[in-house]
């Protein structure tokens, strides 16, 4: 990887998902401002305090690894506020502009995911101006004394600039207590912090690996793009990063003027509430019915074992998972990371191993889309048609994101669905609709291009709350085999959305030029 | 006006082309549909249920009536229909991601034609000559087109069983069975109305069905001959 | 070398040119049939729903051509990279010349199964006013009456087509629609079988088979154009 970029530009959590990085928990704060021109001066002292991606180390000259973090995104209703020119605004993707809410539809949160039941915040957001958000700022922090450090901080400037700004309430269902803040952090399992969430699935191993990412090529295999010859490439950084060329070879739209939007991206923010009783009964329902038992089904419907993440395509059974694990404990922290990541669908085209309806194959496929089934061919059987498209991996390149955030809440009694926990998940693209937008509609709540019709992810898919139109999956066997395929039948919503918007992540020159009020496109 | 019917996008676009290299392209498109190799990526896709285009030379636009003016344009002009699956961001992106070569066969003889790659030009040259259609009929609108090629298999595979039903043991029986589940693997989704592909489309369908509603227009003469009519509209 | 044909599939496009003149409310007659197509969308459903065997169809008005405009790497604006000497004038005169139609076109594009002449018999034995109703403002159209003056009529009006992809298939609509309804009813038997011991499933199948008969392709089945669910064949 030969791409150098300006690390001290870019803010630290486009590149880092913090929590690999010893920041195991993390507060989201969120901001309405009242007067622009004190906004502005809040933004200039939150700049300040900014946390970049350059490399961290402890030797002579370089920068040491901060206590707490800080970044910080904003609504376009908040770049209004900080009364970017029109000129600017306008260039900004419709998607953006519209915000979340009102593409619910799109995004098929309807039913218990509907507006009406996000998180109160998230309901007047975008109702009545005084409680619209307008900042996102993010803090994560080593441990919690730094973390409350940290707030304390940003209490304090609220304060200073309480003119001009406060921070919004209502991050929860209901208005009392008051809930002036999101927290995240790991879940901790007998007394050890975990990649885990709140279904047992241990998270976080799949994330796109970019050009001038550092460290990226430790990472690439499994992350980047697969290439014909098998090998792996990073994807372009304009995928993920305004101003810079991404996969068509061209600069990804953005607003003007130049300087506004390079280095800068996209932010969905999106809390998803996770009904773990209704998993847990699901999983016991079937577990019990399915060949293969629970654990199998289990990551069956993720695609990867829940207790250690190991891949399906590598482990499709009980036998080989034992001899997986062996191998894995074997290995030194490179070894375990390609054990984990390294893998193709390229000899699993028919979905025996790793289902087709499995999450983590429809969000990322990989290069399994450029399949065919010829007559003649084994009944139930895919193949890769070679050549058949520019590049194996052509349909997926483009569809990629970068996944930030952390679990949040406990789960104190795991026989309800109405606790309060589940997932913060950030994605950050260069276009909301052609990356959040079309993965979120046609992967994951559809599922034409995996051949499977209306059906959709097992894991995230909003399925059905109608009796009449029952959702379900095709877990898919072997075709030389004797066995039938294994029906996931009535499927519940097991993931349901509590809230979120989208974002603009600016560059620390953009931040800087929009606090000063410099902006000018002309 | 509208685009989308169902699971089904009318795209229609026109574009100019020298006259002189007009018989060149026909050539191309004829060596294509002799041999379906070319259409490879296309048929790997999966996302067009028909598409064709046809090519009007400068002095064949139909005359049917002496009153009628001749048309003097200098230039022949290709027409594309198609019609596909999906949005038609996804439909452009997707023949740019996937086949930008075989694109660019079919299309570097319009003028101004930007290549495929990069994207955005592409795009633009699309929507530039994209012409909006009025009416849109589509008589599976349930199906994409995988459905379509799925159903026959099972159609076919259902046919096939019910030969062969007379079989003795039970264990024969289940391996059968199972083998006909097995083989339909890829060909049982569910079909449901389609995904929102566009909010302008879908508030506009939501508007007409309510303006339907209001006028309470009958259905048409000849309804003996056929079953019931669907509506249009996204909402269960 | 044309290619209207690709198997049993036909790929049909129309281009009939509208006379140039106005209604008594001053209003186009161009304008007044792409009103009168807009009307049927409010419609139960399509008027072309009742035509045998139409996969899919669309119709327009085409009021112009596009021309175009956009920059390009036309032969003489690289030599006028090259050659500083090429005249301005000569390179501005190789950039596309605008085109103007003299008439508006209806535009009617359909993909069906079967030969043209029965098509279009039967589109005009279905919907022989509603043709009326949209064709009567264009050139010709005055000599039609008949199934047989429709089809000659028509066939003035087809333009050949250069390449014809099929993608689905090139059955009759009754095979298409027949195996979307076994596919939806077969997925849902799989489902609630599952589990089950050989002689239940057999006695199960033995049933569904009779019910959903697949060698019937008149019922039940799903009607052309079903957009929801509860939209049952009638029997």
């Amino acid at each position: 990887m030969t791409k150098q970029l300006d690390l001290l530009d870019i803010q630290g959590n486009v590149i880092r998902a913090y929590g690999r990085f010893g920041y195991p928990m993390a507060r989201y704060v969120f901001f309405n401002i009242k007067k622009s021109d004190v906004g502005r001066e809040f933004i200039s002292k939150i700049t300040e305090k900014v946390t970049t991606s350059v490399e961290w180390g402890n030797g002579v000259g370089e920068i040491r690894k901060p206590d707490w973090t800080v970044n910080v995104a904003f609504t376009y209703q908040g770049l209004k506020e900080l009364e970017l020119p029109t000129s600017s605004l306008i260039g900004f993707s419709a998607e953006f502009v519209a915000g979340m809410k009102q593409r619910k539809d799109i995004l098929g949160d309807d039913g218990p995911s509907a507006p009406e039941h996000w998180d109160k915040i998230w309901q007047r957001n975008r109702d009545q101006r005084e409680f619209d958000v307008h900042v996102f700022i993010a803090l994560n922090a080593t441990g919690p004394n730094f973390l409350e450090q940290a707030y304390d901080w940003l209490c304090g400037l609220e304060k200073e600039f309480s003119e001009g700004v406060k921070i919004l309430s209502g991050n929860s269902r209901e208005d009392d207590p008051p809930m002036d803040y999101q927290d995240v952090k790991v879940v901790i399992e007998h007394g050890v912090p975990t990649a885990k969430e709140h279904f047992g699935y241990t998270d976080a191993i799949g994330d796109p690996v970019f050009e001038g990412m550092p460290a990226g090529s430790q990472r690439v295999n499994g992350r980047g793009k697969q290439m014909n010859d098998g090998s792996w490439a990073p994807l372009a950084t304009g995928e993920f990063l305004l101003g810079h060329f991404d996969e068509a070879n061209e600069y990804p739209p953005a607003p003007e003027p130049r300087l506004l939007a390079r280095n800068g991206t996209y932010m969905v923010y999106r809390k998803l509430h996770e009904n773990v009783a209704t998993f847990d009964a699901y999983l016991e329902d079937h577990g019990q019915k399915y060949p293969g038992g629970k654990e199998l089904l289990a990551a069956k419907f993720v695609g990867r074992w829940r207790d250690n993440g190991a891949p399906l395509t590598a482990a499709p059974d009980a036998a080989s998972k034992r001899i997986f694990d062996a191998k894995l404990a074997a290995a030194d922290e490179q070894g375990r990371d390609d054990l984990l990541s390294d893998f193709t669908y390229d000899h699993d085209m028919s979905g025996a191993k790793c289902p087709f309806s499995a999450h983590i194959r429809r969000i990322n496929p990989r290069a399994s889309l450029q399949m065919v089934h010829h007559d003649g061919d084994t009944p139930g059987s895919m193949k890769v048609n070679p050549d058949a498209f520019d590049t194996c991996g052509a349909l997926s390149n483009r569809r990629r994101l970068l996944r930030r955030g952390l679990p949040y809440g406990d789960v104190k009694d795991r026989s309800r669905d109405d606790g309060n926990h589940g997932i913060i998940i950030m994605m950050i693209n260069a276009d909301i609709g052609r990356q959040f937008e079309f993965v979120q509609q046609q992967w994951v709540n559809y599922g034409n291009d995996f051949k499977a019709g209306n059906d959709k992810d097992v894991i995230l898919g909003n399925h059905s709350t109608d009796p009449e139109c029952p959702s379900k999956a095709v877990i898919q066997v072997d075709p030389d085999s004797d066995a039938a395929p294994y029906f996931l039948s009535k499927i519940p919503r097991l993931v349901v959305t509590r809230g979120g918007d989208y974002f603009f992540v600016p560059s620390l020159t953009a931040l800087r030029m929009i606090a000063d009020g410099v902006i000018d496109p002309t | 006006m509208s685009n989308i019917a169902g699971k089904s996008y009318a795209m229609n676009v026109i574009s100019p082309i020298r006259s002189y290299t007009a018989w060149l392209n026909k050539f191309f498109f004829w060596i294509s549909s002799k041999f379906p190799s070319t259409l490879k990526g296309l048929i790997t896709l999966s996302i067009i249920h028909y598409a064709h285009w046809t090519i009007v030379g400068k002095n064949q636009f139909p005359r049917l009536h002496p009153d009628q003016p001749r048309e003097t344009v200098k230039y022949a002009y290709m027409m594309f229909f198609s019609n596909f699956n999906g949005s038609w961001d996804q439909y452009v992106d997707s023949f740019t991601f996937a086949i930008p070569g075989g694109l660019d066969m079919f299309w570097k003889w319009n003028i101004r034609f930007p290549k495929s790659v990069p994207l955005t030009p592409f795009h633009k040259y699309i929507r530039y000559n994209q012409l909006e259609t009025i009416h849109y009929y589509n008589a599976t609108p349930l199906a994409a087109s995988n459905d379509i090629k799925s159903a026959k298999a099972v159609s076919n595979a259902l046919l096939d069983f019910q030969q062969h039903l007379s079989d003795t043991s039970d264990a024969d029986f289940m391996k059968r069975y199972n083998a006909l589940l097995r083989g339909l693997q890829h060909d049982l989704g569910d079909m449901y109305p389609t995904p929102i592909v566009s909010m302008a489309a879908y508030h506009v369908q939501r508007r007409q069905h309510g303006a339907a509603d209001k006028r309470n227009k009958a259905p048409h003469i000849d309804e003996a001959t056929t079953t019931s009519h669907g509506v249009y509209d996204y909402v269960e | 070398m044309s290619s209207n044909v690709s198997g049993n599939a036909y790929a049909l496009t129309i281009l009939s040119p509208i006379k140039n003149s106005y209604t008594h409310e001053e209003i186009a007659y161009a304008d007044v049939v792409r009103e009168c197509l807009q009307g049927w969308n409010m419609e139960k459903n399509s008027p072309m729903a009742l035509v045998p065997n139409t996969y899919l169809c669309r119709y327009f008005v085409l009021d112009d051509v596009v021309n175009q405009s956009l920059p390009g790497a036309g032969a003489l604006d690289t030599l006028s990279d090259l050659l500083p000497l090429v005249p301005d004038w000569l390179r501005r005169r190789a950039l596309p010349a605008q085109d103007r139609l003299q008439s508006r076109y209806l535009v009617f594009a359909s993909t069906f199964h079967g030969d043209l002449d029965t098509y279009l018999r039967g589109m005009w034995e279905a919907i022989g006013a509603r043709i009326k109703e949209v064709w009567k403002y264009c050139y010709g159209f005055e000599q039609v009456d008949s199934a047989d003056t429709f089809i000659a009529y028509m066939k003035r009006c087809q333009l050949q087509s250069a390449l014809f992809f099929v993608g689905s298939n090139d059955d009759a609509l009754d095979s298409q629609l027949k195996a979307l309804y076994l596919k939806q009813e077969f997925a849902k038997f799989a489902i609630d079988n599952q589990g089950r011991d050989a002689t239940t499933i057999r006695q199960h199948m033995q049933a569904f088979l009779q019910r959903v008969d697949p060698t019937n392709l008149t019922a039940p089945t799903w009607p052309a154009g079903k957009y929801r669910l509860t939209d049952e064949a009638a029997s």
